[in-house]
């Protein structure tokens, strides 16, 4: 060893003691050490000069003259500098002293791998979720609009008052005439735009595609803040009135799908519904405005408002959506009320006479189907508790075996606080590193969940685990660690030394309130997971129900056609001949109609309109109308429930905008216009125009079945017969085949095209597809409620066996002491399990409580069932129960493995 | 005579490397060595004391003086040592040259 390091070592005087030491951690503290130590150079100084020869006072004098600058001066500078001093070394300790706990932490989850597995695959498991879930509320509920001024757009729409909170009555249309009222004379509101939303074929490069076009005012995507990516943006030159558009902007998704993102898009031509379009522009992805599809648009192009009602495709709807950019700071109360005086003003504004109201767009977007978002959300928040309830049980019961060492910690000087650290250290590492692994498990969850996405969210295949959802599992697992770690650190440093070293070969005094503590979490536990389990059994039955719901029709098989037929009448007429004659040849064809798909609403919406009453005349809003040919109810599979079909007179028998002289209606608006049950030979109408003679009445011959369709509710409606002067270049087809609907489609989409290269057929939509996207989202909530019940059920199970395995190890001796004494096995193992059977009864109570209360915000996702269902409550408690049978079961087996001669040796 | 910048710390690290002082005994320390040329206040030098214990070079602790007083006492920390070894050969190194420059009594290397 070399000199220098030697005189390291030993590096003070041999006289010089060392008295104080002072816990330099806080300011004050600091600022005292500096106030010390100036105060005793200064003395020292003092010292020295008066022994040199000075007098007491010239050596003051010189010592404050050597300070350099006044004392109170130097006092601040030290003062500062011993803080800055201070706060340094805090950090250098506090860094060394959590790298120490991490030293011990890692060491102490290495020497037990079992249980570091469990705990960290249940935190995954718990985290995991947790985020998953997080991802697609974060971006579909908390950032559903994603582009700039998202949270400024509102819409203005009118309620029918006799139809409130029915959102297929809603309408949230409304005439051009009103718009530019308020284009006019708003003050409230920075700028009014409007968009309609059609199917179009596109043409591109010879391959065929349908897809969502909105029409829109210039001004829609500048209002909505937007910049094209490629390309400019609609200018006022660019609307052709009376005309098709020939300008369109396309969504980044079309872009990069159709045209792979390639930049020289600008400027190419496509062919929508068979005309030529110039593309100008591509706009940027997240464009999610509410329109009336789930999917947003795929193409924009320009148009104006127009009061037409056939405007063709260069003008938008006679009643399109409306969109408004708030100024800014204005509440949606100000423009709403403001919106509405100016609307008093506009004469027919009203519409159907309904309320206007003023929404903000982000709450319109997906309103329905973001319940099950919330359930689930709900569902990992019970599934994180039983994680976190999970892993404290388990550090709880190493807490207990580890009191011997903290006690002999403690002795040896450490404080309770720095053991209550170290176990908090342990905690939190856990839960990091849970979290950390919970990502992972976050990334596969979501993978499912895009999967199994249900149509209306559709925007879950956008979703990605981004930094704000990596924040939320950090602040997750932090919140996680503290709460499973703060039970054991709160006993780590409770008990006397003493009493834990001198019981220490007495295993069996754990303590009673360790013992409750966990009773308690078991509990917690198996009422969270029975919880979880009701309402997935819940939606389990619903999806069951919905299955075997009367639908009124065959959807399977069936296919829905609407085709687009230019031409004269004499020419559209022969060409829909034609497509009729030719599907039926198709081999799998059985039938062929005119009419829509059953039980997804009509074809237009709703007409006003008036029934006899005795020879008067009653007005009945929303109607809704369908039209057929004969063939329509037996291709369909409708039934006719009462009556007849419609003669065959009854199609040359109407006028132009007349309705067919003789009409059906299905049950449910037989019931609602005649309730006594006089709906056969009743007379309707369409309400005649203000100033227009009416049309002749229509008489009702026949009543057919509701249709509806899962996640529909059933239409009113009235059937009446089709004719070729109805025909405004758009027949619907309804085909029924053998093969399934889906394999079907393009056989007829072929066929159709096959008649004439100019005829377009929108997306050929099936049945079945209907049937499978009308249970998708029940299926959706159902499989993921389902996968974290059957977590939680298996955490809880077990905590419960880790409880019951616990008592019997700690009871080792109590038993063994039965045993030699005559007692039964099999009595022993029933008195361990009957003492885990009193927790499983107490969860089930709570968990039966707290599902009946939580599942009350399910019922709108519940068909056929009710939110109390009896039977799925008796059934989960039944299937918790047995589980909890078996968890306790299998530890307590190891009391029959207990030999007592051993036992009462081992002390 | 003024010191040049930076040049405290290794005048006080090169003190301390004698054995634990407190900041009267340093600075008298200093003062002997430099025939009384050195000139540094008393809080200047206090001030490089909390700076160089601030980057752990060295080490205090209270103890009681010779006198009976109550000091805080100052040790090298080996990361001082090494500083003041490395500090030192590039301070003499740069005198050296500094030296060589301002003696040359011509133009020519």
């Amino acid at each position: 060893m070399s000199p220098q390091r030697d005189r390291d070592r030993d590096a003070f005087r041999a006289g010089v003691r060392r008295p104080f030491k002072f816990p330099l951690f806080t300011r004050a503290a600091a600022r005292a050490d500096a106030d010390a130590e100036l105060d005793a150079f200064l003395a020292e100084r003092i010292d020295r000069l008066v022994l040199s020869g000075l007098t007491p006072a010239d050596a003051r004098a010189e010592a404050l003259r050597r300070l350099g600058s006044p004392e109170a001066d130097a006092r601040l500078v030290l003062r500062r500098s011993a803080q800055r001093r201070q706060r340094h070394q805090w950090l250098r300790q506090a860094a060394a002293d959590l790298r120490e706990d991490l030293r011990l932490a890692v060491r102490r989850f290495a020497h037990s791998p079992a249980f570091t597995a469990t705990a960290l695959l249940t935190l995954a498991f718990g985290i995991g979720a947790n985020t998953a879930i997080f991802s697609a509320v974060h971006g579909l509920l908390l950032a559903p609009l994603a582009f700039p001024n998202g949270n400024r757009i509102v819409m203005p729409m009118q309620e029918n008052d006799r139809y409130r909170g029915d959102s297929r009555f809603e309408r949230r249309n409304m005439a051009g005439a009103l718009i530019e009222a308020w284009q006019q004379r708003t003050h409230t509101v920075e700028d009014i735009a409007a968009a309609s939303e059609y199917m179009f074929s596109l043409d591109a490069d010879g391959t065929i595609d349908t897809l969502t076009s909105a029409v829109v005012t210039v001004n829609f995507l500048p209002m909505l803040g937007v910049e094209p990516l490629v390309g400019r943006e609609f200018s006022p030159g660019d609307v052709v009135r009376h005309g098709p558009p020939n300008v369109a902007v396309i969504s980044e998704a079309l872009w990069r799908q159709s045209y792979a993102g390639r930049s020289d898009i600008v400027g190419r031509t496509v062919t929508l519904d068979g005309r030529p379009l110039t593309i100008i522009g591509v706009a940027p992805a997240g464009l999610n405005i509410p329109l009336s599809h789930k999917t947003p648009p795929d193409m924009w192009v320009p148009g104006a408002l127009t009061d037409a009602v056939d405007g063709g495709t260069g003008s938008l709807d006679i009643s399109p959506s409306v969109f408004a950019l708030l100024r800014p700071g204005v509440s949606v109360d100000v423009a709403s009320r403001e919106l509405e005086s100016i609307a008093a003003g506009v004469p027919n504004a009203a519409g159907l006479g309904g309320r206007l109201r003023v929404m903000r767009a982000q709450d319109f977007v997906n309103a329905g189907e973001t319940r099950a978002l919330e359930v689930l959300f709900a569902a990992v928040g019970a599934l994180l508790l039983i994680a976190c309830a999970t892993v404290a049980n388990l550090l709880l019961a190493r807490a207990w075996t580890r009191q011997r060492e903290f006690a002999i910690r403690g002795a040896l000087g450490a404080g309770r606080r720095r053991l209550a650290r170290q176990v908090l250290t342990e905690s939190m590492s856990l839960a990091l590193a849970g979290g950390l692994l919970g990502i992972g498990v976050a990334g596969l969850t979501l993978r499912v969940i895009v999967a199994l996405r249900p149509p209306g969210l559709d925007r879950l295949a956008d979703v990605h685990i981004e930094p704000a959802v990596l924040l939320w599992t950090l602040v997750v697992s932090v919140l996680t660690g503290l709460s499973f770690g703060c039970a054991p650190a709160f006993f780590a440093g409770l008990h006397p030394v003493g009493d834990v070293l001198r019981r220490e070969t007495r295993a069996g005094s754990a303590g009673v309130t360790s013992r409750r503590v966990r009773a308690t979490l078991v509990v917690l536990q198996i009422a969270a997971s029975l919880a979880l389990l009701v309402a997935s059994g819940l939606l389990v039955r619903s999806f069951a129900a919905l299955q075997r719901m009367p639908l009124g029709f065959e959807p399977r098989g069936l296919l829905y056609a609407d085709v687009l037929i230019a031409g004269t009448h004499e020419q559209r007429g022969t060409i829909r001949d034609e497509i009729i004659r030719h599907l039926q040849s198709l081999r799998d064809v059985t039938g062929v109609s005119i009419g829509v798909m059953p039980g997804k609403g009509w074809l237009g919406g709703g007409v006003e309109a008036e029934i006899d009453r005795q020879g008067h005349t009653a007005d009945v809003p929303a109607l809704g109308t369908i039209m057929m040919s004969p063939g329509y109810l037996r291709v369909a599979r409708i039934p006719l429930l009462a009556g007849r079909l419609p003669d065959s007179t009854s199609f040359s028998s109407l006028g132009p905008g007349g309705w067919s002289s003789e009409v059906l209606v299905n049950r449910a608006l037989a019931r609602r216009l005649w309730p006594a049950g006089r709906a056969i030979g009743a007379h309707v109408r369409e309400k005649p125009f203000p100033g227009r003679p009416p049309a002749p009445w229509s008489t009702v011959v026949g009543v057919t079945s509701d249709t509806r369709i899962p996640g529909e509710s059933g239409d009113v409606a009235a059937y009446q017969v089709y004719t070729i002067d109805r025909l405004v270049g758009e027949v619907p087809f309804v085909v029924r085949t053998t093969m399934s609907g889906d394999d079907a489609a393009p056989i007829v989409k072929r066929a159709i095209t096959a008649v004439d290269p100019h005829i377009f057929a929108r997306p050929i939509l099936s049945g079945d597809t209907y049937l499978r996207d009308g249970l998708a989202p029940t299926r959706f909530a159902m499989s993921l409620l389902t996968a974290f019940g059957v977590v939680a059920l298996a955490l809880a199970a077990i905590g419960l066996s880790g409880v019951i395995a616990y008592s019997v190890s700690q009871r080792t001796r109590e038993i063994g002491i039965r045993l030699a004494l005559g007692a039964e096995p099999s009595s022993v193992v029933r008195r361990v399990v009957s003492g885990g059977l009193g927790l499983v009864a107490l969860g089930i109570a709570l968990g039966a409580a707290a599902a009946l209360a939580a599942t009350r915000a399910l019922s709108s996702m519940l068909y056929g069932v009710g939110a109390a269902d009896p039977p799925t409550f008796v059934a989960i408690a039944l299937l918790v129960g047995a589980i909890a049978l078996v968890a306790s079961y299998v530890p307590a087996r190891r009391a029959l493995r207990i030999d007592p001669a051993q036992t009462l040796r081992a002390d | 005579m003024a010191l040049l910048k930076g040049t405290l710390d290794v005048l006080v690290l090169k003190t301390l490397s004698w054995g634990p002082m407190h900041g009267v005994e340093i600075t008298t320390w200093l003062e002997s060595r430099s025939d009384g040329k050195i000139d540094v206040t008393d809080a200047a030098l206090l001030q490089a004391l909390h700076r160089l214990e601030e980057r752990e070079l060295i080490a205090a602790e209270w103890a009681i003086t010779d006198h009976g007083r109550r000091a805080r006492y100052y040790r090298l920390t080996s990361a001082g040592r090494a500083r003041l070894r490395a500090e030192s050969t590039a301070l003499i190194d740069h005198v050296k040259t500094l030296t060589a420059i301002l003696t040359a009594r011509s133009a020519e290397p």
